[in-house]
């Protein structure tokens, strides 16, 4: 079945689709994910707020986080990258537009993008931490910051690290949509190696067998990660 | 020590306290009982602000809980909180439960807040779980871990939210007796509770709540030999024949 497939290109190619593109590619998800899980937390409190003179945040955040679950994120990174310099320049007063990178553009994107994901699911664990322990930690004293930081959030990150795991191994996906902007990620490698060489079916092969075995190891790891990390109650 | 003047809350259109007033003295220890959903639990919330009001006033050490321009963890900070459910917090250990707040809110330097942990844990008789999480402990030694860890912050006044109610039969006796000795001590203490032999054997006074209202407010003796109201008579008639 094989036959006529030259799977050599494979090894003669794979410096450069590792050290070029599969870096780029775990670099963007470690930094979006990084971002997004912090960005996303601070949505999630946002959403949380309780009290009239804290609505138009609720609203806001709500607003956001719809927004974005709402648009395609090909047409998000598309924008984006063609937004950013102009956006940039506005803020700083600049004249012209600032220089951002494909790879900055791409991590500021993804950051915003999953900060909307990451912020429902952080919402989800924050309610599921007992409104009992929020109140324990007032009653010592606590304050709001500080109830969240060291009792709310720890536990909220425990309970939904499956699922916030879970999450990146779609991030990881999905950062091949990279390709939109001509940024060269693992997938992004794989083609033109394989345009070069006219050998597409044994590139695109190969690229799917590697983001299958990586997705499937971090699913797998997120399953020991989950029975060591739990809280025991 | 702690005044309660008029105070009122509702939900929505359910009013769950109705125009409540007490004053509990320094080293006063007094039970408050009533049915379920007699807001007695509310009460006791609204005394460290954990649960706003919209009526009335109550004053801790001379410092209005209610005021916006209070500092309410502060005043959270002197007063002592155990709950019903425990609340312990499951991720950390039981030292750095105690010591948690005593360095974030008090300052304390990690040394000295792990050697005030130790001698309370001393005092509980919990020295030797020291480093356990608390869903290794039993109940009654949770709930003693909870009392340890209010007592951390050297409260000048300590509130009881049915520290009994979730715990195996076996294991109330070990949790009373630490709440003994406490009252015994002179310490400050509010305690919402249905253990009448606790009240007894204690209790300086006793509140009984129906309805958000405080019905009767009398010394032990008078609450248990002659209650007033009818409705704490019921009430006693059925909690105490059995």
């Amino acid at each position: 079945m094989f036959a006529g497939f030259d799977f050599d290109v494979i090894e003669r190619s794979l410096p450069y689709l590792f050290r070029e593109g599969m870096v780029f590619t775990v670099t963007l998800t470690a930094l979006a994910m990084t971002g997004g899980i912090v960005f996303g937390t601070g949505l999630a409190m946002m959403r949380l707020a309780t009290g009239v003179s804290l609505a138009p945040l609720v609203w806001l955040a709500g607003a956001y986080v719809n927004l974005m679950r709402a648009l395609p994120l090909v047409l998000v990174i598309f924008w984006f990258y063609f937004l950013v310099p102009w956006i940039g320049g506005w803020l700083i007063g600049a004249r012209q537009t600032i220089q951002v990178g494909a790879f900055w553009s791409a991590v500021i994107t993804f950051t915003m993008f999953e900060a909307a994901y990451y912020c429902e699911i952080m919402r989800a664990g924050i309610q599921s931490v007992s409104r009992g322990q929020q109140s324990a930690g007032y009653a010592l004293g606590l304050n709001y910051w500080r109830t969240m930081g060291h009792v709310v959030l720890p536990q909220a990150f425990r309970n939904m690290l499956p699922v916030l795991l879970t999450q990146t191994v779609i991030l990881f996906q999905d950062t091949s949509l990279v390709y939109v902007i001509s940024a060269t990620d693992f997938l992004g490698a794989a083609a033109k190696v394989a345009n070069r060489d006219h050998r597409l079916v044994e590139m695109y092969l190969f690229a799917a067998l590697v983001y299958l075995v990586v997705s499937y190891v971090a699913s797998r790891t997120v399953g020991r990660l989950q029975a060591r990390l739990a809280v025991i109650r | 020590m702690i005044s309660i003047r008029g105070l009122s809350k509702w939900y929505g259109a359910f009013q769950v306290l109705a125009d409540c007033s007490t004053e509990v003295a320094k080293g006063e220890v007094v039970v408050v009982c009533g049915p379920s959903g007699s807001g007695k639990s509310t009460l006791i919330k609204c005394v460290n602000g954990l649960e706003p009001f919209e009526k009335g006033e109550i004053l801790v050490d001379g410092i209005s809980v209610g005021s916006p321009k209070t500092d309410l963890p502060k005043l959270r900070s002197r007063v002592g909180m155990v709950f019903q459910h425990f609340e312990l917090f499951p991720h950390m250990t039981v030292t750095q439960n105690l010591t948690l707040a005593q360095v974030k809110v008090l300052g304390r330097t990690p040394a000295a807040a792990h050697e005030k942990a130790m001698a309370l844990l001393d005092r509980v008789g919990l020295r030797a779980h020291a480093d356990k999480f608390p869903g290794n402990l039993s109940g009654g030694q949770q709930q003693r871990v909870a009392i340890a860890r209010a007592l951390c912050m050297d409260p000048i006044a300590m509130l009881f939210d049915e520290p009994t109610s979730a715990l195996d039969p076996e294991m109330i006796n070990e949790v009373l007796d630490v709440m003994v000795e406490l009252a015994q001590e002179g310490m400050t203490m509010m305690v919402v509770t249905h253990e009448m032999g606790f009240a007894r054997r204690v209790a300086h006074r006793v509140i009984f709540m129906d309805e958000g209202k405080i019905v009767e407010d009398a010394p032990k003796e008078e609450f248990f030999g002659t209650p007033r109201s009818e409705r704490a008579q019921q009430f006693l008639a059925k909690i105490l024949h059995h």
